[in-house]
């Protein structure tokens, strides 16, 4: 915290005897004048960008865990080599910023609506950098409806004017697929509130869903990062990491860890406890309500336990065999999917799981509000979805059928379905059919949810704890003694993490938070695994000409 | 008595309309509805307005204030609360669920605070001027100072981590369920809101309990020749608790809302962390239940401190 002092106040020193030393600014009009905003200049979000130590903040703000961006996409065979990173100097943003003719009376204005305190430290240390460049910003936080408010396109995707009416907008974009960190480039993105129409950036986002091999897909993604790059689309600020805590007690057997915000094949029926009544301890318990697999699918430990999904993931999240199908192929134009089912898994009350159960979640899930893209853009995908939705007939006519063998037909192709089918599970219809999928959450189904999963629910205490345990009927079995896990009820983001794992009551539990990684790090019996996983913090900035905060 | 408590139940009424509303009309002016809760912000850039319309009308969020405000009033008098916005789950359920926990830590709290608190402001007040009642002053004012989530932290840290005496939070463990069997679960956070709440019941028992010692009847009765021990329970004592009866009183609502910090600390399934939570997702059902459950209990205490009064110090009648 001294340290952070410190950069706040020698920043602080810069910006005044920058300010002191600044020279009138040319009378003659500047270039971006015509286009409504300083930031359709690119040299002026360059300088932007160029005038943040990121390096430094992610040393000093976040002691080092987490990872400097220099695109949407986290180091890994998905990035492009060669990128720009754009580091620290800000002398050639001043000179960039002098080129394209910043207007000095101009403040930016900048929201965010995270509420913790790391985020208005980091918002107040950008402050003070651009501030040491001559730019002058304010930050509010943004409350209430914040769709109508971030994310609404203009009705002219070419000139605007804007429908929003921020400057930059922070944001963190999570995505379990990199089309997610992307498809809003496109000038037809129904969430593209700040990037106009440019020549070429749309195809280039379109290549990256035109192929089903992942060469290509890879390839393509790269050729978009260095468009985006090189004219700065949107400010990349770091990617977070997730931490996974694992106490003494537990073996995972050599089980690789992966993103734990998805679901990935842990092998947890091989795991083994060092306590005598086979007890795993957890956080994540339900407080109100076992959260419905819709908008997340995987976030919570009891979703991936409860449910299987038609299709496993290894820990990169890479779909690998099937799970409730014994084996499934895709055509080699990516344009069909046949899963062939196992006949040999029951639901937890004891019914047999059919054919049934996929035709109707893919029915109930394309209704539900909030569903994830990835499996909104897969469902949609399918031929006859947008008749189904519309109403114009009463089922999906490019699912079909065979006993115990379902083939799904797409219209269009949609690199990510498997991906998809490796996280959506697979929802009982006996107990949901008949239900209003738009209220899906709000179904008391939810509260004592039944699955096909290696784990069943044993006792809920809202707001306490709740138990899963083995299901002894399950398809697979396991050399691993966990016979039940106990889950502390908590939101994603626990405040009793530290105290509980301090007491010995955690075995396993992940979260995003520092503080809780370096508290944990701290206790003995506990070790803090760090996990890359696709989650990265951006300013949004908007290039649509919008009303001047010229002062 | 009985017209009196009649005349009070009938001016309930109208007060328990006029708060409703005002707590309704605070909920809508909050930024924002359930939806923009139900839905995580990064989420919300891949969701068209239609769907989130389509979500708000199944859930009712679509109408005007006043016909929103209507409905839910109208329900109310048919004994009907609603469901919680999120779960689904009948608010009349929850509170089932999560009042017993709420009222055991209040209640074990409420008496801890109510007899340790007399008995000390008793005994400071006779000691007045000597070293006990100095140190029990002091002792009272960092009872009232401290917060009481450090309070907590710091008995979790001696007794939980230091000592391995207590469990570390929540209500109960698997297999411990019985009221016997999860009580060290209550001990901790009982004592820490009951010892925060002794403090101020000490302080007001004392300085009530000095005024009843300088009272010409005291004098009186010692010029009776009455023992001392009786001058002080029986005649001072018994018009000294008269104030310290109406605070108490005035307490009771903590039964609903009271402990909200102590529950998130302790991990104490009660009404106060749910209350939290459904004002943190404008939750509005459950806001109202609960919300409107505290103020009749606040109404209900105060009739009831009213009886209290009448009952204690024979100086006052009810007419």
């Amino acid at each position: 915290m001294k340290k952070l002092s410190a950069i706040v106040l020698f920043l602080c020193l810069a910006a005044m005897l920058f300010a002191a030393g600044t020279q009138e600014a040319a009378s003659m009009p500047a270039a971006w004048e015509a286009q409504g905003t300083p930031l359709a200049d690119v040299r002026i979000r360059q300088a932007l960008r160029l005038a943040i130590d990121m390096e430094t903040i992610v040393d000093e703000l976040f002691e080092g865990m987490a990872q400097r961006a220099v695109a949407m996409t986290s180091p890994g065979s998905w990035l492009a080599d060669g990128l720009d990173p754009y580091s620290y100097d800000p002398e050639k943003a001043k000179a960039l910023l002098d080129e394209a003719g910043w207007p000095s009376d101009y403040t930016l204005d900048v929201v965010y609506y995270y509420g913790d305190q790391q985020t208005v430290d980091l918002m107040a240390i950008i402050q003070q950098y651009w501030a040491t460049v001559g730019v002058k910003s304010s930050f509010r936080k943004l409350e209430g409806d914040l769709a109508a408010q971030l994310w609404v396109p203009p009705a002219d995707r070419k000139n605007g004017p804007s429908e929003v009416k921020w400057d930059l907008a922070y944001a963190a974009v999570a995505a379990l697929s990199e089309n997610e960190f992307y498809d809003r480039f496109e000038s037809t993105a129904s969430n593209n509130s700040s990037i106009p129409w440019q020549s070429g950036l749309d195809e280039k986002v379109q290549a990256t869903r035109a192929t089903a091999d992942v060469e290509q897909q890879k390839a393509a993604f790269k050729a978009l990062q260095k468009e985006i790059n090189a004219h700065m689309y949107n400010i990349p600020l770091y990617h977070q990491l997730s931490f996974i805590y694992t106490s003494d007690a537990l073996d995972i057997a050599g089980s690789t860890l992966g993103n734990d915000q998805f679901s990935f094949e842990k092998h947890i029926l091989d795991w083994k406890i060092d306590r005598a009544d086979g007890m795993l301890y957890t956080n994540g318990g339900p407080m109100e309500f076992y959260e419905a697999p819709a908008v997340n699918p995987g976030l919570y430990l009891y979703q991936e336990l409860l449910f299987d999904k038609l299709v496993n993931a290894d820990a990169n999240l890479t779909p690998t065999e099937g799970m409730l199908a014994k084996n499934y192929s895709v055509s080699p134009d990516g344009m069909q999917i046949t899963f062939e089912l196992r006949d040999d898994v029951k639901w937890h009350d004891g019914r047999a799981f059919s054919a049934k159960d996929v035709v109707f979640t893919l029915e109930y899930l394309i209704k539900t509000p909030g569903l994830n893209a990835v499996a909104l853009n897969t469902f949609k995908s399918i031929a006859g979805a947008k008749e189904y939705l519309d109403g114009k007939a009463s089922s999906i006519s490019g699912i079909k059928v065979n006993g115990q063998t379902v083939t799904l037909t797409f219209s269009t192709l949609d690199p990510n379905a498997l991906l998809t089918f490796s996280q959506w599970p697979i929802l009982p219809a006996h107990l949901l059919a008949g239900s209003n999928p738009v209220t899906l959450q709000q179904n008391s189904f939810w509260q004592k949810p039944v699955g096909t999963g290696p784990y069943k629910v044993s006792q809920t205490v809202l707001g306490n704890y709740a138990i899963l345990e083995r299901n002894a009927a399950y398809y697979r079995s396991g050399n691993g003694n966990v016979k039940k896990i106990f889950m502390h009820a908590s939101s994603e983001n626990d405040s009793n993490l530290v105290k509980n794992a301090e007491s010995g009551r955690i075995d396993y539990a992940w979260s995003k938070s520092v503080a809780d990684a370096q508290s944990i790090g701290a206790i003995d019996s506990m070790t803090v695994n760090p996990v890359n996983i696709r989650y990265t913090r951006v300013f949004w900035v908007n290039q649509y000409p919008h009303s001047a905060n010229i002062k | 008595m009985i017209p009196f408590i009649i005349r009070k139940v009938l001016v309930l009424i109208p007060m328990l309309f006029v708060i409703s509303f005002l707590i309704f009309l605070g909920i809508e002016l909050m930024p924002g509805d359930a939806v923009d809760f139900m839905i995580p912000p990064d989420a919300l850039a891949t969701i068209s307005q239609a769907e989130l319309d389509v979500l708000r009308a199944e859930l009712g969020l679509d109408d005007p204030f006043l016909a929103r405000y209507g409905n839910w009033i109208g329900q109310v008098m048919k004994g009907d609360f609603g469901y919680s916005l999120q779960s689904g789950v009948s608010v009349r359920d929850l509170l089932a669920q999560k009042l017993p926990a709420t009222i055991e830590l209040s209640l074990a709290a409420l008496v801890i605070s109510t007899l340790l608190g007399s008995l000390l402001g008793v005994v400071s007040a006779l000691n007045k001027g000597r070293l006990g009642d100095h140190v029990l002053t002091v002792a009272g004012m960092i009872g009232v100072a401290i917060p009481q989530f450090l309070f907590g932290l710091v008995m979790i840290v001696l007794f939980v981590f230091q000592m391995e005496l207590l469990p570390v939070g929540g209500r109960m463990t698997p297999g411990n369920e019985a009221f016997f069997q999860r009580l060290d679960h209550l001990i901790l956070p009982a004592i820490v809101l009951g010892l925060s709440m002794t403090a101020g019941v000490m302080r007001y028992s004392r300085a009530s309990m000095l005024d009843s010692l300088s009272k010409e009847y005291i004098r009186t009765a010692r010029s009776k020749g009455i023992p001392e021990w009786r001058v002080n329970l029986i005649h001072g004592l018994r018009v000294a608790m008269t104030p310290v009866a109406v605070l108490i009183g005035f307490r009771l609502p903590i039964l609903i809302g009271g402990s909200v910090v102590i529950e998130q600390v302790f991990q104490w399934p009660g009404v106060g962390q749910m209350f939290v939570a459904a004002v943190r997702s404008q939750n509005t059902p459950v806001i109202m239940m609960v919300a409107f459950f505290s103020v009749s209990i606040v109404l209900t205490a105060s009739i009831l401190v009213d009886i209290a009064t009448a009952l204690l110090d024979p100086r006052v009648k009810l007419s």
